[in-house]
């Protein structure tokens, strides 16, 4: 046989570990939990087996959420592009020819919670590389004012990206509507006079970092082909020397929401109508029943094979699309329910219909059967999910951020087992009420 | 050790059904091929239905025929079984079937669990095979194509849309001169017969390759070919494409609308592709001087960097579709091929000074050419970062796909043969050979077009202004040259034409008046 194919044969045997979706995990790679003294956690995936690609994240659990005082939305996504400012020992200039030339996979994303970065890079013999230089941009940052007024142009034009986007104004106008109190209010991106006003905020974007970009707020998650001992003295040798930060954050509450919302936006130009309906739910739990549930209810529902959806988009063809949104969030956050629709006469129409189905949840128990189907779909989702290197780290982030610990994901998927008819029908009666509800609603325009 | 010895059995097995399907596509232009990746023990099963169809074999008055069709087996019903009840069979498997649809190409794809490889690829097979083309599920399509064109491109995806406006300028009578999904007036036209014919006529075995990749058995492998087998014998032969066009100096079109930001795609057709023995050599220009969403970009650093102007500004050498992360998507493979800039929104108040800033860094890389120190850094980027592109089983299938299209066995690896054998001197060659400021195609969309059509032939200079009062001398310097940085922009060569106007017809919208 052909030399490389026999190889090739050989490494695929062994690349692939068995998913086990029929068993109890739901995450079957072995994981190795450490933590430095200045609290710096490391989660560990070694997968000698999966040849050269290393997944290198470092997840900061800060993101939107920590944005708690007024005209500082959006910071946590600004600060992620200081973060690659480069220090004095490494400047921008050296640090992007360092990831150029090891042809990495780099970024950096912001999410409500959170803050990830990652090197994604082929080679276990540049592992030390790319802690040694991890460890300096994230310990010793640096950047001057003048650099910091440069970036905050890119965040208007990141802004701009986005600004022919109906759907981006539909889902800050939820936001904002829907919360009063707390910071999920605004979106990563933040509101536009905030960004305006990003070139004037050196001093609070130094105290931003000594407050979050600290050990004892960040995660290591490394994924791939490595040595566990090898990794932890690197981590040691570059990560020790910094100093934690002991802030704690405190989150505005969020007051119930004691009666129902609404909001509408004119787009100028020709779009297709879209709706929005937003309710008040829990936060992530992977021992409340709560988040389980309604993840459930969601899909029951709302998925492509729910009556709702495939009446409304097969049958009647009077929706694109409708789906339901329920992301996990440290705080409580909102499940909500977006409809992009034909044609604007049927907006007061399809937002019935949604009402409608939501009230069904509360008075009729879902099947056995129905349910099962809906277990194992989100299984056979997340299995999916694990078919590469990058796709386990990926996964493993999310859930990470939320907890710091990578046993949840089996406990979030125990607990969905645990789920009953009658669980999802409390979980309606609970949160879908019409005080606690905002629909939002946009419709387009003629202007050219 | 009995264990192993079965596994290189099946293995070889595996293989050897490849080898005889290979064979006979080779002896027989009309007959099935595949392209296999046997990975015993993978717990997913990934499939890509390769057409070489796309938009370009679109009849002339019915664009958007192409997309409509392939949508009607990718989001219909079959005869056996509605759409309905296809999703609610999906759906426990958590899987789908995805369509992309390119000007001469277009993929199927699906990934399931072993555990219900043989419940989805039955319903998969009849999808394809037979396709129940039902006047519910036509209308249904239609309607999403249309509202597309009409609504979403020109209103919702500012980014997208000046792409798509370049396509138009450098395609104008050719058969990728239109959007996948068509044109308004084109598409109307179209009936549910027209489908029902372009599948008959079009479908046919010498058109298609199957792709397999992951955990299935030989004797799943015999069912596929046995099933596609059954399709009609025949091919289409490879599109006698017109010659380019080259534009004719800087040819702009400004697509008006009520905007604060101005998006800005440039460009023009090349006569070279990854089959060519230079595409090496121009790829690492095209990398050094705009690598997709990479701080290696010589745009990005200029224009973002430096300057704050924007998100992101980059070039390509070749049609180019973001797939998963930053990584280029595969199966667009294109006879003719084209370079691009691509400046992502910016201010209104910028877009004079960025236009004449990417034009002026093309001109420097024409006179200049790449550095040692920037060829050797590049090189060595690519080197590597070609190393991730094949990580899923859909993106290690589709590029032996693409490897095949362009005459090699491995494209990736041919990577590593051919870089590290190129000089310096042949980037700079290549950059000379294909390259050029003068003649490009401008797509603009901005608000109050006529303003900056007057500025572009007045030569007006553009100054910006920075909220960094203290910007480096250097930089400053460098505007003063940029902001008056002439450009020969003809009054005839300037075409503004309303937003909404754009993929009602073939080509462009008329001027506006």
């Amino acid at each position: 046989m052909n030399k490389r194919i026999y190889l090739f044969l050989c490494l695929a045997l062994l690349f692939f570990l068995s998913l086990p979706v029929s068993s109890s995990d739901i995450f079957p790679y072995e994981y190795k939990i450490e933590e430095l003294d200045n609290g710096l956690k490391i989660v560990s995936i070694p997968l000698p087996e999966n040849p050269h690609i290393i997944s290198y994240y470092t997840v900061v659990r800060s993101g939107s959420r920590n944005e708690v005082e007024p005209g500082k939305s959006g910071f946590a996504h600004f600060f992620e592009h200081m973060m690659f400012k480069g220090t004095k020992t490494v400047p921008r200039e050296v640090y992007d020819d360092f990831l150029t030339e090891l042809g990495a996979g780099t970024n950096g994303y912001t999410t409500d919670d959170s803050t990830f970065y990652f090197v994604v890079f082929a080679g276990r013999e540049n592992l030390e590389k790319v802690v040694r230089t991890e460890a300096d941009r994230f310990m010793n940052l640096y950047y001057d004012e003048e650099m910091l007024k440069t970036e905050a142009q890119v965040i208007e034009g990141e802004y701009y990206a986005s600004v022919s986007s109906p759907f981006r104004r539909l889902y800050e106008l939820m936001r904002d509507t829907a919360f009063e109190k707390h910071s999920y209010k605004h979106t990563v991106l933040g509101y536009l006079e905030d960004i305006l006003d990003m070139p004037n905020q050196f001093e609070y974007s130094q105290l931003y970092k000594k407050r979050f970009y600290a050990p004892d707020n960040i995660i290591l998650l490394v994924v791939g082909d490595y040595d566990h001992t090898q990794l932890m003295d690197y981590v040691r040798k570059y990560y020790s020397s910094w100093e934690r930060s002991e802030y704690t954050l405190v989150t505005p509450v969020e007051p119930p929401q004691t009666k129902a919302k609404t909001a509408h936006y004119d787009w100028p130009s020709r779009t297709l109508p879209r709706l929005a309906i937003g309710y008040h739910g829990p936060s992530y739990s992977d021992e409340d029943k709560d988040l389980a549930a309604l993840d459930l209810l969601a899909q029951i529902a709302f998925s492509q094979s729910s009556p709702l959806v495939q009446k409304l988009v097969i049958d009647e063809q009077k929706c694109l699309n409708i789906y339901a949104s329920f992301p996990d969030r440290r705080d409580p956050y909102l499940i909500s329910f977006f409809a992009t629709l034909r044609k604007e006469e049927d907006m007061d129409t399809i937002r019935d219909e949604i009402f409608t189905e939501l009230e069904r949840m509360k008075t009729e128990l879902v099947s056995e059967s129905l349910l099962t189907e809906i277990k194992s779909n989100i299984k056979y989702s997340f299995a999916n999910s694990l078919a590469t290197t990058d796709g386990i780290a990926g996964s493993l982030v999310h859930y990470i951020n939320l907890t710091t610990d990578p046993g949840t994901i089996n406990k979030l998927f125990q607990l969905y087992e645990t789920i009953t008819p009658q669980d999802i029908q409390d979980m309606a009666k609970k949160y879908f009420r019409n005080e606690n509800s905002t629909v939002v609603t946009l419709k387009g325009g003629d202007s050219q | 050790m009995k264990k192993k010895r079965n596994q290189i059995l099946i293995g070889c097995m595996i293989l050897c059904a490849f080898l005889i399907l290979g064979s006979c596509a080779k002896k027989n232009p009309d007959k099935i091929k595949a392209e296999l990746l046997p990975l015993e023990n993978n717990p997913l099963v990934t499939f890509r239905i390769l057409f070489n169809i796309g938009s370009a074999h679109d009849p002339s008055g019915k664009e958007g025929l192409c997309q409509l069709t392939w949508s009607m087996l990718s989001q219909g019903g079959s005869q056996d079984m509605t759409y309905k009840e296809i999703i609610k069979k999906f759906y426990p498997m958590a899987t789908q079937v995805g369509l992309r649809v390119d000007k001469e190409m277009s993929v199927f794809t699906g990934q399931v669990h072993v555990d219900n490889l043989e419940g989805f690829y039955l319903i998969f097979k009849s999808m394809l095979l037979d396709p129940g083309f039902r006047e519910e599920d036509f209308i249904r399509l239609k309607t999403n194509q249309l509202d597309y064109l009409d609504k979403t491109l020109v209103s919702n995806q500012d980014e997208q849309f000046g792409k798509e406006i370049l396509n138009l300028m450098m395609y104008k009578g050719h058969p990728y001169g239109h959007n996948e999904a068509g044109t308004l007036e084109g598409l109307k036209t179209i009936s549910l017969e027209d489908v029902k014919e372009f599948y008959q006529s079009h479908f046919l075995q010498g058109n298609v390759t199957i792709g397999l990749a992951g955990g299935f058995q030989n004797t799943f492998l015999n069912k596929v070919r046995d099933d596609f087998s059954a399709l009609p014998e025949g091919y289409t032969p490879l599109l006698n494409l017109p010659e380019l066009r080259m534009p004719d100096g800087l040819e702009f079109v400004i697509a008006e609308k009520q905007t604060p930001a101005t998006a800005i795609s440039m460009g023009f057709p090349v006569t070279i592709s990854k089959a060519d023995d230079d595409f090496f050599a121009l790829w690492v220009a095209g990398s050094h001087f705009g690598e997709h969403r990479q701080h290696l970009s010589l745009l990005f650093q200029k224009i973002r960097e430096e300057r704050g102007q924007n998100y992101g500004d980059y070039a390509y050498v070749e049609h180019f579709f973001q797939g998963r992360g930053k990584f280029p998507a595969t199966n667009y493979c294109r006879q003719q091929q084209y370079f691009s800039i691509w400046i992502r929104p910016l201010a209104n108040s910028n877009r004079h000074f960025v236009i004449r800033q990417a034009l002026r860094e093309l001109k420097k890389l024409l006179e200049e050419g790449i550095s040692e120190e920037r060829f050797e850094l590049t090189r060595k980027y690519l080197l590597n970062y070609t190393k991730l592109y094949a990580q899923t089983l859909g993106e290690r299938l589709g590029w032996k796909m693409d490897s095949k299209y362009y005459g090699y066995k491995d494209f990736l690896a041919e990577v590593q043969i051919r870089l590290p054998k190129l000089t310096h001197e042949d980037v700079n060659k290549a950059i000379q050979k294909y390259l050029n400021m003068e003649n490009l195609h401008i797509a603009v969309i901005t608000q109050d077009g006529e303003a900056l059509k007057n500025a572009l032939i007045a030569n007006t200079p553009s100054p910006i202004t920075y909220a960094n009062p203290d910007m480096p001398e250097e930089i400053l310097n460098e505007d003063l040259m940029i902001q008056t940085f002439p450009l020969d922009i003809k009054v005839d060569k300037v075409h503004i034409a309303a937003a909404s106007d754009f993929f009602q017809k073939e080509g462009l919208p008329p001027q506006d008046e």
